[in-house]
């Protein structure tokens, strides 16, 4: 299967991806405060695929919206 | 300018807890997701296995702008979804913590900051649905077929009064509510019933605004923009204005009390 995909293809969608996790591990190191313990949000925003960092941004965070 | 001030605030506002990186992102993501399932389909069915042996699958390609309709269908479910979602909290949040009346309490008028609240929510939708069309386009051009800039632009410009209408609605429940949650639930509430009631009576609907997608479907396919599509674009365009007067009126009288 692996042979068929061009990666050229996939990988702008990879790179996006990261990014988004990055930014939300950025964004939830400087926050003081969440729903919940932080590394529950650290393990959703790595495993959860473009989920996990959109309900980190919506609701992830405490006070500062 | 004290508008520019305030919008210059919101923007701040908006890059410091990542909306302006995150909601382009994410369209992006949506963008992308359809032209590449489509083009991938006979490899994603041969993976999940289960057909006969020598059983031949025939999935006719759809024709390219039917992909960017896709697209816009998605954007319509989740690209909704996560706008009510972003903009729940502008201004009743404000409220809650108290920021509101730091900004009230000097000479601000009440148009200029729910004005500068719309754009700046409405700046963040617009180059996020740009981005996440533009990079359904180049997909589909990419890999399925051409399909005209003119008629991208076209796509970007009316489905993008649609969602002007979701962000108005959002900011209007805004005025109207103090906890975010209802504000959201009221909105998908407005959204879903525009959606449902259109779709069941299209036929007397037609110049409903919640029929985007299926007039620009029509547009793709003629090649014209159909009449109904500027019906349903004046309609949508209409109850933004008449929206954002009544947010600021009863922003006002619920400021007062």
């Amino acid at each position: 299967m692996f042979e068929t995909i061009e990666w050229g293809i996939i990988a702008p969608l990879i790179v996006i991806e990261l990014i988004l996790k990055i930014v939300a591990l950025i964004s939830l190191s400087r926050t003081n405060t969440t729903y919940g313990p932080k590394w529950l949000w650290i393990l959703i925003i790595l495993i959860i695929n473009t989920i996990g960092p959109v309900a980190y941004f919506i609701v992830g965070r405490r006070g500062d919206g | 300018m004290q508008w520019l001030t305030i919008f210059k605030r919101e923007n701040l506002e908006a890059a410091r807890n990542f909306k302006w990186v995150w909601v382009p992102l994410v369209f992006i993501i949506l963008g992308v997701t359809d032209p590449l399932s489509t083009y991938y389909l006979p490899e994603i069915l041969d993976s999940m296995g289960g057909l006969p042996e020598g059983a031949t699958v025939d999935i006719p390609t759809p024709p390219p702008g039917e992909v960017l309709i896709m697209s816009l269908s998605q954007f319509n479910m989740l690209g909704v979804l996560i706008v009510v979602l972003m903009s729940m909290g502008t201004i009743s949040g404000e409220r809650k913590s108290g920021v509101a009346e730091l900004v009230l309490v000097k000479p601000v008028h009440y148009h200029t900051y729910i004005s500068a609240k719309w754009a700046g929510t409405l700046g963040i939708v617009a180059v996020s649905l740009f981005l996440g069309l533009l990079s359904s386009w180049y997909y589909t051009n990419l890999l399925i077929g051409d399909v005209a800039f003119g008629q991208f632009m076209q796509l970007f410009l009316f489905y993008g009064v649609w969602l002007a209408l979701v962000v108005t609605f959002s900011l209007f429940f805004n005025t109207l509510f103090r906890s975010p949650g209802m504000v959201s639930f009221l909105t998908l509430a407005v959204v879903i019933l525009i959606s449902m009631v259109s779709n069941v009576l299209s036929h007397i609907l037609t110049w409903s605004p919640g029929l985007m997608i299926p007039h620009l479907s029509t547009m793709l396919a003629e090649g014209s923009v159909p009449g109904e599509l500027w019906a349903a674009t004046s309609i949508s365009l209409a109850t933004i204005v008449i929206l954002l007067i009544a947010s600021t009126l009863v922003f006002r009288t619920k400021e007062m009390a």
